[in-house]
């Protein structure tokens, strides 16, 4: 396994800012958390001492009927509209700051998300990928997030702020990672029976590392290393696998699955669920709905052997 | 009077939802979806025609109206005939425009053109045909001896709606059918 | 409404002339009278509350550990989906409607509503849209793409089973009976209200329905536009929200949020109402700042038209359409939070009577500033980018829909439940409910603001073992459960009071205004006579002339009219 892949898998929380659009936003939550804990903390105090100190007592008289106060009802709404008109001006501040317009900006990534796995392609190279993001840390890329089938969302905490992908239109998002490591995220738009396993990774390298993996994913799939490598090829080839899933070099070219050409060499499988083995290679295989019910995938009644020839293809395409 | 109030907030809130079918119907038609040519499927004479029917409808139902507080039940019944056929030819018109639509492949499913538009003037077909329903029973009460005191509300009430029912169709009429031809006209 | 004598009703059936005292369920079922269906409202909340709450613990159970396999994501998508739905149309939505048509017209001492008959209409119609709503659950499955349904997933080819059919169909039934019931209560309050009650001093719950109904009227019908368009797309194959026939996926999200948006402040404005009744009784002293109270109203309802992109800010709008929908949804935060204000100033000096009506009353403070802070926060654009779609929103939501409605509701019911029944629930008992409730609601709903800070997008049927969200997911599940029983304990107590609860008096709260003149319950007439209305204390001005409001305070009362009754 390629050891520069396992150097952090960072917290997944808004607050583990690894990039200036998620430090900003981090800076204007921690702004805005200041201010909300002082009201809360204002109206839990003044109710507490309110509470106890005009408790009702016995044949008490009936306390004094005041019906208002001009003064006191203009600091009740003044207050208020201050803080709010602070915040906005703060907010917009970020706001532009974090995703300015791309206007006519070439995106560095376009990712589309589908029912239920991402689709990754580079603009300007040959590749073409699925799930496991790779990315250059220290250039401020743009993100194109597009949508196949319904709406999904493209969000990792730790690098800033989510954007939704709709179809029929461009999104962009700006993001410059700080430091690499492996960004878990999340689809944040519910579209369907597997939004929760539609999990994201991204890894982020640095600029000597990224641009090795993205020659080594450029390049055609890699031939079968041995002779059950080989059927299990000849197999995928011959059973409608390529009308759905592409492997670059060779007839499969299919886009309604995940692209395959280099899936050996992801971590994870089925966007996310499982750790990519054999083992949960073959109980996919096997059958799709057991794993992941709902997929896309069709069963196909493969006997135990073809799927064995297949898994060892797959787990060889590196 | 508590049914003028009632009635005017119901005519407030359908008011409403024309509004978002009309929103709709006008955010589609800027987007390449709605060709011109679509607009060209649709009979502007034949359908103003039709329009003038039903407008007229409702200056019967004034008329109706005001026969009505005078006590004129002859009358009254004679006008609430008349609105209850013009509102119908209306409504018979609309029928044939949408016959010879769905025979030039113009349907619901279509296009977006067909979708909009079929949505939005259905919606008022529907909203003039509960009318004429209501009329119709006024009309059989009528006849039946009810509504012999002028002090019932019941004209001025179904008034309000059936007017407003007008009201929206020269609007959707305006957007759907002139529009568009004015836009040819002026190029 | 005086002194004029009345036909005493019949204290016995009189067959002969086809009259019947009879209670029995044909009389229930084809009652026109407003507290009857009042009631009638109240048990259909209570029902679909049980049921909402079972599927919600459902949900929970399977999120109690990471990667559970209690429920298949078909199931579960179907359960939460009407969760939400069934919570916001047939629990709030009726109880607040079952107060609303008892008590307005006892509030302005009418004898019912301005249309009765359509009032059993409204009632019905809802009901008939719930039961068709879950009839899909037989009917080939339940609706499963959320509560507010986002389109293309909304489409028939993404989404075949018949659940989003019944969906439409079940929502546009309760939204008929919803607008038609608004339509009744304008007409009702704007007509019906003793001659001498002008607006000016009206009781604050009557002014929030007023307020209320048409915000109802001008936001469903967005609503009822969205579903039948989504029926004409799904059985007709239109092509409004679907961008292969060149439609919008976002025009749904448009039309579903204009009337989203208002659907909440919906939901709260009554609630504001009721906690406007309740501290100034519990509290001994005026309402502080009625017309700040009413002004607040008003600007809410308006500005409720304003704000609905703040649900689409993740959807590339762009930053001037941020901006603005920004700007209006931090400034719709302060009429929305000054009224705490007025109710704490109306605690302050005052001699505070801890019933369990106000023990809910002041939970709701702390609890609904907090929802309100999460709320304002999304306002805030940047950070509504990250914490949208998470657990986070769950939470905010859960703060005010509960904190917020549900703890109105409750402490309304606590306050007029004698007048209601009769009879006086059990009060240590429900001192307890009142603690089981919120320390689970806390316990349940605190943990999920961090859950979101942390990484978990909502409507997930599963999560992976990360670090953190095992313990706080089972944590919030033994809150939900918590809650469960309190639930229970709740029905208990209602049924217990109801069998045998100490007989209740007219008056159990030295309450203020004129639903309390009339016995507990009101007879089916509910008055023969009405007190001198002049302030909008009018009870309290009966039973303490030396100090009436309309004395001390004419500036916010009338004077007497030379001919009203006097003492």
């Amino acid at each position: 396994m390629p050891d520069h892949l396992f150097l952090n898998i960072s917290g997944s929380s808004i607050f583990d800012a690894a990039s200036p659009q998620a430090v900003r936003i981090r800076q204007l939550m921690i702004e805005f958390i200041i201010a909300a804990t002082a009201i809360l903390l204002l109206v839990a105090v003044l109710t507490t001492y309110i509470s106890v100190k005009y408790r009702s007592k016995r044949q008490q008289e009936e306390p004094k009927q005041i019906i208002g106060n001009r003064t006191l009802e203009l600091w009740m709404v003044g207050v208020p509209l201050a803080l709010v008109t602070l915040f906005f001006f703060r907010s917009m501040a970020t706001m532009n700051a974090v995703l300015p317009d791309p206007a006519g900006q070439h995106p560095d990534v376009i990712i589309t998300g589908h029912q239920w796995f991402w689709e990754a392609v580079y603009p300007g190279t040959t590749v073409s990928t699925a799930n496991e993001i790779h990315l250059p840390v220290g250039k401020k890329l743009l993100l194109q997030l597009d949508a196949a089938d319904v709406i999904h969302d493209w969000w990792v905490p730790a690098l800033g702020g989510k954007m939704d992908m709709i179809p029929g239109r461009n999104n962009y998002l700006w993001v410059t990672i700080d430091r690499p490591g492996i960004y878990e995220g999340a689809c944040s738009e519910f579209c369907g029976q597997q939004h929760a396993w539609m999990r994201i990774r991204v890894v982020a390298q640095l600029p000597p590392d990224y641009a090795q993996w993205l020659n080594r994913e450029a390049a055609a799939a890699r031939m079968p290393q041995d002779a059950l490598a080989r059927s299990g090829a000849a197999l995928f080839m011959e059973s409608t696998c390529g009308s759905c899933h592409r492997v670059r070099g060779t007839t499969a070219a299919g886009i309604a699955g995940p692209d395959l050409t280099h899936f050996g060499s992801r971590i994870t499988m089925l966007t996310g669920m499982l750790e990519n083995d054999s083992a949960n290679l073959n109980h996919w295989l096997t059958d799709p709905q057991q794993v992941k019910p709902g997929a896309h995938m069709p069963r196909f009644i493969f006997a135990k052997d073809s799927i064995r020839s297949l898994t060892t293809y797959l787990e060889q395409l590196k | 009077m508590e049914n003028k109030l009632m009635i005017k907030l119901v005519v407030g809130t359908e008011a409403m939802f024309f509004l978002s079918l009309i929103m709709a119907y006008v955010y589609f038609s800027l987007t390449p979806g709605f060709t011109p040519q679509q607009a060209d499927h649709l009979d502007l004479r034949s359908t103003a025609i039709f329009s003038i029917f039903l407008f007229s409808s409702s200056f019967t139902f004034w008329r109706a109206e005001t026969n009505f507080k005078k006590g004129n039940m002859t009358r009254l019944k004679g006008w609430l005939l008349l609105t209850l056929a013009l509102g119908l030819t209306f409504l018979v018109g609309q029928g044939t425009e949408y016959a010879r639509l769905l025979q030039e492949n113009v349907s619901i499913g279509s296009s977006l053109f067909g979708t909009s538009f079929f949505t939005l003037t259905g919606f008022h077909g529907l909203h003039v045909f509960a009318g004429l329903l209501v009329i119709a029973i006024i009309t059989g009460l009528t006849f039946a001896g009810d509504y012999n005191r002028s002090t019932s509300s019941v004209f001025t009430t179904v008034g309000i709606y059936w007017h407003f029912v007008d009201i929206v169709w020269l609007l959707v009429f305006g957007i759907v059918y002139v529009f568009p031809h004015l836009h040819k006209i002026t190029g | 409404m005086t002194d004029i004598n009345l036909v005493p009703e019949p204290q016995e059936s009189l067959p002969d002339l086809s009259v019947s005292n009879d209670q029995g369920i044909l009389q229930w079922i084809s009652s026109v009278d407003h507290k009857q269906i009042g009631i009638l409202y109240l048990w259909l909340s209570v029902l679909f509350l049980v049921v909402a709450g079972s599927e919600i613990l459902l949900v929970r159970l399977q999120l109690a550990i990471p990667n559970n396999h209690l429920l298949t994501p078909e199931v579960y998508n179907q359960l939460f989906t009407m969760h939400g739905t069934t919570m916001i149309f047939f629990v709030a939505m009726p109880a607040i409607f079952g107060f609303t048509t008892y008590f307005v017209p006892l509030m302005i001492g009418a004898n019912d509503m301005a249309f009765p008959r359509l009032n059993a209409f409204s009632f019905w119609t809802t009901f008939f849209g719930g039961s068709l709503l879950y009839f899909s659950f037989i009917a080939g499955g339940a609706p499963d793409a959320g509560w507010f349904n986002y389109a293309p997933l909304n489409q028939y080819n993404y989404s075949s089973s018949p659940g989003i059919d019944y969906y439409c169909a079940g929502l546009l039934f309760a939204g008929i009976g919803t607008v038609t019931a608004s339509v009744n209560f304008v007409v009702t309050i704007l007509y019906y209200r003793v001659p001498s009650m002008s607006l000016k001093i009206m009781p604050l719950f009557v002014w929030m329905i007023l307020i209320n109904s048409f915000l109802v009227l001008a936001a469903f019908p967005s609503l009822n536009a969205a579903l039948a368009m989504l029926l004409l797309d799904r059985q007709l194959h239109a092509h409004f929200f679907s961008a292969v026939g060149g439609g919008s996926a976002i025009l749904w999200q448009h039309l579903f949020w204009l009337f989203g948006h208002p659907e909440v402040y919906i939901v709260i404005l009554p609630i504001f109402g009721i906690f406007s009744e309740v501290f100034p009784v519990f509290s001994r002293k005026p309402i502080f700042g009625y017309s700040m109270v009413v002004g607040s109203g008003i600007a809410i309802a308006l500005l409720a038209f304003g704000v609905w992109v703040h649900h689409m800010f993740a959807t590339g709008l762009g930053n001037t359409v941020n901006g603005f929908f920004a700007a209006s949804s931090l400034l719709i935060g302060v009429p929305t939070g000054v009224k705490i204000f007025n109710w704490l100033a109306t605690m302050h000096g005052g001699a505070i009577r801890f019933s369990v009506s106000m023990l809910f009353a002041i939970a709701f403070l702390i609890e609904f500033t907090i929802g309100g802070l999460s709320g304002i926060s999304f306002a805030i654009v940047p950070i509504d980018w990250q914490l949208t779609d998470t657990y986070y929103v769950v939470a905010h939501l859960h703060f005010v829909f509960i904190g917020g409605t549900l703890f109105g509701l409750l402490s309304g019911l606590f306050y007029w439940f004698p007048k209601m029944s009769g009879r006086v629930p059990d009060l240590r008992l429900s001192k307890w409910f009142f603690w089981l409730f919120v320390a689970g609601f806390n316990i349940t709903f605190l943990v999920q603001h961090a859950l979101g800070a942390m990484g978990m997008p909502r409507r997930v049927y599963t999560y992976p073992d990360l670090p953190g969200w095992g313990i706080l997911n089972l944590i919030s599940t033994i809150g939900a459960f918590l809650m469960a029983a309190a639930v229970g304990l709740l029905v208990y107590i209602l049924i217990k009071a109801l069998k045998k609860g100490v007989i209740a008096t007219d008056d159990p709260w030295d309450a203020n205004t004129l639903e309390w003149t009339t016995t507990s319950p009101p007879g089916l007439k509910n008055f023969d006579r009405i007190i001198p209305v002049k302030s909008a204390r009018p009870f309290r001005d009966y039973k303490r002339p030396a100090d009436a409001d309309w004395k001390t305070n004419p500036a916010d009362s009338i004077t007497a009219k030379p001919n009203s009754h006097g003492k």
